[in-house]
């Protein structure tokens, strides 16, 4: 062992220590990482089966004694007026989350695809203009837009929450599939139309499953945006039936005494679908990402 | 199979003419190549042709129709594209099927027609890999493939072999001529590889600047080029290009160099050279149209040999004469070194002569 490392050159010894003393930090800073981001979800996964009492109890429990269902009964039972308004603001944010993002693929696919093969009066100016909402923060538009909205008469309707995410999501959408439309080579439309497609085809059937990587991308960019906001919802919303998750879970929970495992479970349930979105499309994503990178 | 005719065909982007004025026809199962360096407008010419670019004005006729209007689809036209084009997310057999498909053939007759052209092209066994799984001979083959299955009236191919290597592009070059004579198609065949030009063409179509120089059958445009732009591209090595000044004294025309040497010209060149415009004439030579001596020969220019390069079959030697290359092929047996003295002498029958200031080649008549 010694003999081996004097015949070793100095700085080369001195350069691989540094290069293991990156490595472990990178490590240790991972680790840490891990934590920060895992270690509120544990809590909050644990604190949901717990009784509303061992919930307060400090010190806490860091296991429950008696881990009980029964926070996830209440929010899901249909028969009860917790459960009914749970369900009911459950399936208030599914479908405004669902109609943004059906809104914004439909938007965004032909706006993008315009943008990558198209030259028009204006392209350049409009394309920098797509990402000028992006500019502000959310909330300096919370007056105007509400005051607009209560001039179209959309207050107090999902319409309204639809329209104003399709505005935060867009932008963003469109310039992540213009780059993927122009990764895509053109010749694949110009084969496609000569082998007998119309422009309209050869988009559909050539080009559209090219991009499904960008798609998918996209639409789980609108839904989580639209599945968690809260301020918009929190100002154009009033009437109990229509409010969304994020809103619901706040109003319901905070009227008299906070119940954190009912609070929690809430919460592990929204996140649900978020989670079980991204797990399932990641796949098909990462696929069609490696798909489209060996292209001659 | 149908004839194809550009007439006055102009594409310009602004000001810009990428396509300049280019008439041409191509007969019925004629394989021609447009040929030209980069940006000279073979590829505009095509994609014309094609209905991928709009026509800024002249016609388009595809057999009898003029078809500047005309989809890409309702032309009757297959492409060969340089990227191959093979819509990756689909299987071999899939990328042969679209053609049809989209013609809405029945399903049993788009088998058979697929099967056929895997087997013409000897891909059966790949019928079910995906294009990323192929090599790169293989792809060419299935562009080629998705080409024939449809028996267009006309097929297009962009620089088809250029993403080749060089032993697969030689294979593939007689692949596709020996496609050309057995289906007796009409090609329209764009590179910038004389090469492939010369090898492969009926007739080859010279393009530079956005200009039709010389549309000609390879043979012809190799032994009688209209200007230097084209005896300078046709043929490799390049043709020699020397400028020399003209005179005539006592009913002798000579050409003479700044360098001092001088070369009396044969009757007929002397004829061509007097009726020039200008005293100004470029001598074209072929490397193989030198003759190289070791010593001085009546008639012949003395120059000293730069380099040279022995290939195997045809040793190569450079010279220089008034400031521009000369190449020289002799056989290897005739020892040359750089920087010995030597002697050229020049073919008065196989010579070119150019007007030195229109660049065009001078005729007897």
């Amino acid at each position: 062992m010694s003999t081996i490392a004097e015949t070793v050159p100095r700085g080369q010894t001195s350069r691989r220590m540094r290069i293991d003393g990156w490595r472990w930090g990178g490590r240790v800073f991972l680790v840490f990482m891990l934590l920060y981001t895992a270690l509120p979800m544990i809590w909050m996964l644990l604190t949901s089966i717990k009784s509303g009492f061992a919930a307060m109890q400090f010190p806490p429990q860091w296991w429950p004694d008696q881990p009980t269902l029964a926070s996830y009964q209440k929010l899901l039972d249909p028969q009860n007026s917790v459960g009914q308004d749970f369900l009911r603001f459950f399936w208030n944010s599914l479908f405004v989350s669902t109609a943004t993002t059906i809104l914004s693929v439909i938007v965004a696919v032909p706006a993008a695809y315009a943008f990558s093969r198209f030259t028009f009066p204006g392209r350049n100016f409009l394309f920098f203009a797509v990402l000028l909402r992006n500019m502000f923060p959310a909330v300096i538009f919370l007056v105007p837009l509400f005051i607009l909205m209560r001039a179209i008469g959309l207050v107090n309707t999902h319409g309204s929450l639809v329209l104003t995410y399709l505005t935060f999501g867009l932008p963003l959408a469109i310039w992540l599939l213009k780059g993927f439309y122009d990764n895509i080579p053109i010749q694949l439309e110009q084969a496609a139309r000569i082998d007998g497609a119309t422009r309209f085809q050869a988009f559909v059937l050539i080009v559209m499953p090219l991009s499904a990587p960008g798609i998918i991308a996209t639409a789980i960019y609108s839904f989580i945006g639209a599945w968690n906001e809260y301020i918009y919802a929190y100002t154009f919303l009033s009437k109990n039936e229509q409010l969304t998750l994020p809103v619901g879970i706040q109003r319901f929970f905070s009227e008299n005494t906070t119940d954190f495992p009912g609070l929690m479970a809430a919460s592990f349930i929204m996140s649900v679908p978020v989670v079980v979105l991204f797990l399932v499309l990641q796949r098909y994503f990462v696929r069609a990402l490696t798909e489209g990178a060996v292209k001659h | 199979m149908a004839h194809v005719v550009l007439k006055d065909l102009v594409k310009s982007y602004g000001n810009f003419k990428a396509v300049n004025e280019v008439s041409l026809t191509v007969n019925d199962g004629e394989f021609v190549a447009l040929v030209g360096p980069s940006g000279c407008g073979k590829t505009t010419t095509l994609n014309l042709v094609a209905g991928l670019t709009s026509v800024t004005s002249g016609d388009i006729f595809i057999g009898e129709r003029v078809v500047n209007d005309l989809d890409p689809k309702d032309r009757d036209i297959a492409m060969v594209f340089q990227n191959y084009a093979l819509y990756p997310q689909k299987s071999v057999y899939m990328n042969l099927a679209f053609p049809l498909q989209m013609r809405k053939l029945p399903r049993d007759e788009i088998d058979k027609k697929v099967r056929e052209a895997a087997r013409v092209l000897d891909m059966t066994q790949l019928l079910e890999r995906k294009p990323r799984e192929l090599s790169g001979g293989q792809q060419q083959r299935v562009a080629l493939g998705r080409a024939l299955v449809r028996d267009p009236a006309v097929f297009l191919m962009d620089e088809p072999l250029s993403n080749l290597d060089a032993k697969l592009r030689v294979q593939m070059r007689s692949e596709i001529k020996r496609f050309h004579q057995d289906l007796k198609a009409t090609i329209i065949y764009v590179t910038h590889d004389q090469l492939e030009a010369v090898t492969m063409a009926d007739r080859m179509a010279v393009m530079n600047g956005g200009y039709l120089q010389q549309y000609d059958s390879p043979a012809q445009v190799f032994a009688h080029p209209v200007n230097m732009f084209v005896a300078s591209f046709v043929g490799s090595p390049a043709m020699s290009l020397i400028p020399l000044e003209a005179s005539t004294a006592n009913g002798d025309t000579v050409l003479t160099s700044a360098e001092g040497w001088s070369l009396a010209l044969s009757q007929p060149n002397a004829r061509k050279v007097q009726r020039a415009a200008t005293r100004k004439v470029v001598l074209g030579a072929r490397h193989s149209t030198i003759k190289l001596h070791k010593s001085a020969v009546p008639g012949a220019i003395p120059a000293k040999a730069y380099t040279v390069e022995p290939t195997g079959d045809i040793t190569f030697v450079q010279a220089f004469l008034s400031g521009a290359i000369v190449n020289i092929s002799v056989s290897p047996n005739t020892a040359v070194t750089p920087d010995e003295q030597i002697w050229l002498e020049f073919d008065q029958e196989r010579m070119h002569l150019f007007d030195g200031e229109t660049e065009m080649a001078l005729r007897a008549n």
